[in-house]
């Protein structure tokens, strides 16, 4: 089972980054993004184990790269980070509360930006979200809303795996 | 060994970094398409994003196809009913110009004679089995008085039997009660015109000895007082010799179709000139 945890769980992200990416520009042409792979990212912190989580969120973050960022590492180390922080700050959290969901999500998203924003600008010593704070603030609300429902996603499928198992 | 244990998650979790970084500075110094995962992630995603996008561009031209009939289904009906009120401005600009046709005509009749008339407009018709008559919107308060010639150009049509102050009747030639006197044109052969109904007009009393023809045109004598001479009465349809009558039997067409006369014009001055 483990196994196939770490093959699958590439392809699987694979997926759902590209559909994450083309409904976001789809809907939003590209003014924000649905933080799907993030909200992915903070279930895990909350619900797997910290390898498993680790990898995850090391894989996520680099498809991120591959598929739409600049730099490739840069989101791989972010999601790394949110992941470790999910990961220990869910020991202080009720993570089943929707409330608490949606609002560490918001404040993951703002993290990110955050982390990103400081990343290229060490890097590349430019400002990349110059003029687009009010899509950054946008998204994180977006991403808000969308978590319990992402959450709940994930719960189903982890309940359907564990029962298809032998 | 032990120590590697002791910290084994610290030391997992720092690597992860640590290759996110390398990973970060590899791009940043030797550039992105040189890392190897990178070209092996892009190659399993490009198909998927193609296949996604693909999916998602036949959904949407789709759903846009549906907007678009949806729109041209609305447009359609704003178009049929632009059509209906643009009909009815042609409907109206056609019968303008045919009246300004038909005035013209009149106008020009007015002009070539040397006659007075009062146009009028045909508001009534009667042209059943017992009278052939037509009602027009001109009476006594415009000068008319029974008995005045009424004209369609380019011809002669009746005469006024009943006039009221604003309306007035006119006995179409065709009726069966109307009698005026009447010349072939040709030949000057002289003969009564009588109504005949649908047949239109007989011209009677002409002696089987004249030379009477088909298309010879039959003008108004001026005798009797009530037409001037030369007006146009009709045309000479057919012409039967009968071996046991004295007369010809002629049957004459009126120039005008009567059944769709609008306007016409009453000879005013006749009876001055008669005179």
């Amino acid at each position: 089972m483990t196994m196939w945890y770490y093959i699958l769980t590439p392809l699987l992200l694979i997926l759902l980054i590209v559909v994450q990416s083309t409904v976001s520009g789809m809907f939003f042409h590209g003014f924000v993004t649905l933080e799907i792979s993030l909200i992915v990212v903070i279930y895990a912190g909350f619900h797997l184990d910290l390898l498993k989580g680790v990898f995850l969120s090391f894989v996520a973050g680099f498809i991120v790269d591959c598929v739409g960022g600049f730099i490739p590492g840069a989101s791989s180390f972010v999601y790394v980070l949110i992941f470790l922080a999910s990961f220990f700050i869910s020991e202080f959290l009720d993570t089943g509360k929707r409330y608490v969901i949606m609002s560490f999500t918001i404040v993951c998203v703002l993290l990110k930006e955050a982390l990103l924003l400081s990343f290229y600008s060490m890097t590349l010593k430019t400002n990349v979200f110059a003029g687009n704070y009010v899509a950054v603030f946008a998204q994180s609300l977006i991403a808000g809303c969308l978590a319990p429902a992402v959450f709940y996603v994930m719960h189903r499928l982890g309940e359907v795996v564990y029962e298809t198992q032998p | 060994m032990f120590l590697f244990r002791k910290y084994k998650t610290a030391i997992l979790i720092a690597a992860v970094l640590m290759a996110s970084l390398s990973f970060v500075f590899c791009g940043l110094k030797y550039g992105a398409d040189r890392i190897f995962l990178k070209k092996v992630v892009m190659e399993i995603a490009a198909p998927v994003e193609s296949a996604l996008d693909y999916s998602i561009k036949s959904i949407r031209d789709a759903w846009l196809r549906y907007i678009f009939l949806v729109g041209v289904q609305e447009e359609n009906k704003k178009l049929k009913k632009k059509i209906g009120e643009l009909e009815a401005t042609m409907n109206a600009y056609r019968e303008g110009y045919l009246e300004a046709q038909r005035l013209r005509k009149i106008l020009a009749f007015e002009n070539e004679s040397n006659h007075t008339f009062v146009c009028a407009r045909v508001i009534g018709k009667e042209l059943g089995a017992l009278s052939r008559t037509l009602l027009i919107n001109r009476g006594s308060s415009d000068g008319l008085k029974s008995g005045m010639p009424v004209l369609a150009p380019p011809g002669l049509i009746g005469r006024l039997t009943d006039v009221s102050w604003h309306y007035s009747k006119v006995l179409l030639l065709i009726d069966e009660n109307s009698r005026m006197d009447a010349v072939v044109q040709r030949n000057r052969t002289q003969g009564i015109i009588s109504g005949a109904g649908p047949e239109g007009m007989m011209l009677k009393y002409v002696p089987q000895t004249q030379d009477v023809q088909k298309g010879d045109v039959v003008v108004s004598s001026g005798i009797g007082g009530v037409f001037p001479a030369g007006l146009m009465v009709g045309m000479v349809r057919e012409v039967e010799r009968e071996n046991t009558g004295l007369f010809l039997r002629i049957n004459v067409l009126p120039f005008t179709d009567l059944s769709k006369l609008e306007e016409v014009m009453v000879l005013t001055s006749a009876a001055q000139e008669i005179h």
